[in-house]
């Protein structure tokens, strides 16, 4: 791939949103009452995992 | 914000996906890193640089940072930077080498790069390094600016953390100094927001493995002792989203100048910091309540206010990055109380949350599903075709602080203003000749040369570098037994 360098410390390559919009007024942590955007591509990624491969996942301890 | 220079280490979990591929997980670390330094992107080490790391365990990049094995785990050392664009740059460039090296090697749908901390199945953890350069006058040995950054460490997991299904138990070593001897009896856990919390059992402490502390006080510069300290943490969580590795080191660096101003306020030290580590990630209300050293009760979400709003009234202003962080650290707090899905792509555990939770409810499972577990490794795979974070990027919720082309330039140029710069340079020169050479860090040494030293990480060393080289016969071939005579 075809690279141009860039200026690294240049802030506006800051790619950032909104602020979402909060769902609720109320204080403490909720779940959502309407279905976001998006939700079901996520779901639709989910699904294709291995419900087992955390058994697979064979990690020693490190620092 | 003073001038500081940031880096992260990772250690990568690796998943063998299947039952039939050739390679165990060790084996295919190995091979990984040795395809890395195949293709050229940097050189391997010629000597031994401890017990356990022997030549060829690994090597520095042309990026200027290091990619080698450690205790079994692929792991990547970033450059040298100077702001937070460039760290998130670079930490982001080496999750992309590693990942690029499994596709490259042809092996994208049997190997997954996990980056995550623990094994939920054995509960082994790996670390997150942060490293943060600051002057040998911060007082590092007053014991009670580290309880106050102890605070601040153990209180902003609370957007730091990456979060994890279920618990460990882990006990200290009772035979070692200053151990946390609390033992808290097996509870139920469905979720938790820190990876790392259930393996920190000290508060301060020098090494870095089973005994691991808030506060690691090991002192190792790697660069000029009687000017610098490097403070290296390893009680956070790897992050996915860009905007929490943005966030946590710079609100820790700008926690640090706070105690260095001497504007911190004692008033924010804990009664006691590992307990309510873990409590704090183990809250299944998400409340947070911690008790203070006065006895006060106070909240996370209100400590990290406070210090915000120290940040904020001695510090705005003060660079571009400082005003980034206590804007970013101020939305977060702002958003905590609406809910995870309000802090979706800016706050891991949130994110992973948000999904879990949403996943259970259209598969009518519950937290302790198996599938559960794996969807929660899924949420750090590297591979973006697959992993969960990278569905946040494809849906636009990622919050992001670089953009895939810096990324891919970061591949394989180094990041400017640091010494990271120049051996850059070295790298790239040394990577197409014949010469011997030993680097490190602090500097390097080829052939018979006496030693080039790279002390000050604020200098880039590139023209001296670049005129040194120019006088040498990098084709000279390299003799082992001369060179380390």
């Amino acid at each position: 791939m075809t690279t141009q360098p860039i200026e690294m410390n240049d802030p506006l390559r800051r790619e950032e949103k909104n602020n979402p919009a909060p769902d609720r007024k109320d204080a403490g942590p909720s779940r959502p009452d309407v279905s976001r955007p998006g939700r079901d591509d996520l779901l639709k990624r989910m699904k294709k995992v291995d419900p087992k491969q955390s058994e697979k996942y064979k990690q020693r301890t490190g620092q | 914000m003073k001038r500081r220079i940031y880096g992260i280490e990772t250690e990568y979990g690796l998943l063998i996906n299947g039952d039939d591929f050739k390679y165990g997980s060790v084996d295919v670390a190995v091979r990984l890193k040795n395809h890395i330094f195949d293709k050229k992107t940097g050189v391997l080490d010629l000597h031994y640089r401890a017990n356990d790391e022997p030549p060829g365990n690994g090597g520095f990049l042309v990026n200027g940072g290091r990619v080698y094995l450690d205790m079994g785990h692929l792991e990547y050392a970033s450059p040298e930077c100077s702001n937070l664009t460039d760290l998130v740059t670079y930490d982001r460039a080496g999750d992309m080498v590693v990942q690029d090296a499994v596709e490259e090697m042809g092996w994208g749908d049997q190997v997954s790069i996990i980056k995550n901390n623990v094994d939920l199945e054995t509960n082994a953890t790996f670390g997150c390094h942060e490293n943060y350069l600051v002057s040998r006058a911060f007082q590092f040995d007053n014991r009670e600016n580290l309880r106050m950054l102890a605070s601040f460490l153990v209180t902003r997991q609370i957007y730091a953390g990456a979060g994890r299904t279920g618990a460990c138990n882990p006990q200290p070593f009772r035979d070692w100094d200053e151990v946390n001897h609390t033992r808290k009896e097996q509870e139920q856990v469905d979720f938790q927001i820190s990876q790392r919390a259930d393996h920190i059992p000290n508060e301060f402490y020098r090494w870095v493995q089973y005994n691991r502390a808030i506060v690691n006080t090991r002192d190792e510069p790697l660069s000029d002792p009687s000017k610098y300290r490097r403070i290296h943490l390893l009680v956070g969580d790897s992050n996915m989203s860009e905007f929490a590795t943005a966030l946590k080191m710079g609100s820790t660096a700008v926690l640090m100048e706070l105690i260095e101003l001497g504007v911190s306020d004692p008033d924010w030290i804990l009664a006691d910091s590992v307990s309510t580590m873990r409590d704090i990630s183990r809250d299944p209300d998400f409340k947070w309540e911690v008790t203070l050293r006065d006895g006060k009760r106070s909240t996370a979400l209100e400590l990290q206010w406070e210090m915000v709003n120290c940040a904020k009234e001695h510090l705005k202003g003060s660079s571009t990055d400082t005003d980034w962080v206590i804007e970013a650290w101020e939305s977060v707090l702002t958003d905590i109380p609406k809910g995870p899905e309000a802090l979706l792509g800016r706050v891991d555990w949130a994110s992973k949350y948000w999904m879990l939770t949403e996943f259970m409810k259209a598969q009518d499972l519950s937290w302790q599903d198996p599938w559960i577990k794996s969807l929660d490794l899924e949420y750090h795979n590297l591979n973006r075709q697959k992993g969960l974070y990278w569905g946040l990027e494809e849906t636009g919720d990622a919050w992001r602080r670089t953009t895939d082309s810096a990324v891919e330039h970061a591949k394989g140029t180094a990041p400017k203003g640091t010494r990271a710069d120049g051996r850059g340079e070295l790298v790239k020169t040394l990577a197409q000749s014949q010469t011997g050479y030993l680097i490190d860090w602090i500097g390097f040494r080829l052939n018979k040369e006496e030693p080039f030293l790279m002390l000050d990480p604020f200098i880039s060393y590139k023209k001296e570098i670049r005129d040194y080289l120019n006088n040498l016969d990098l084709q000279q071939p390299y003799d082992r037994d001369s060179f380390f005579r």
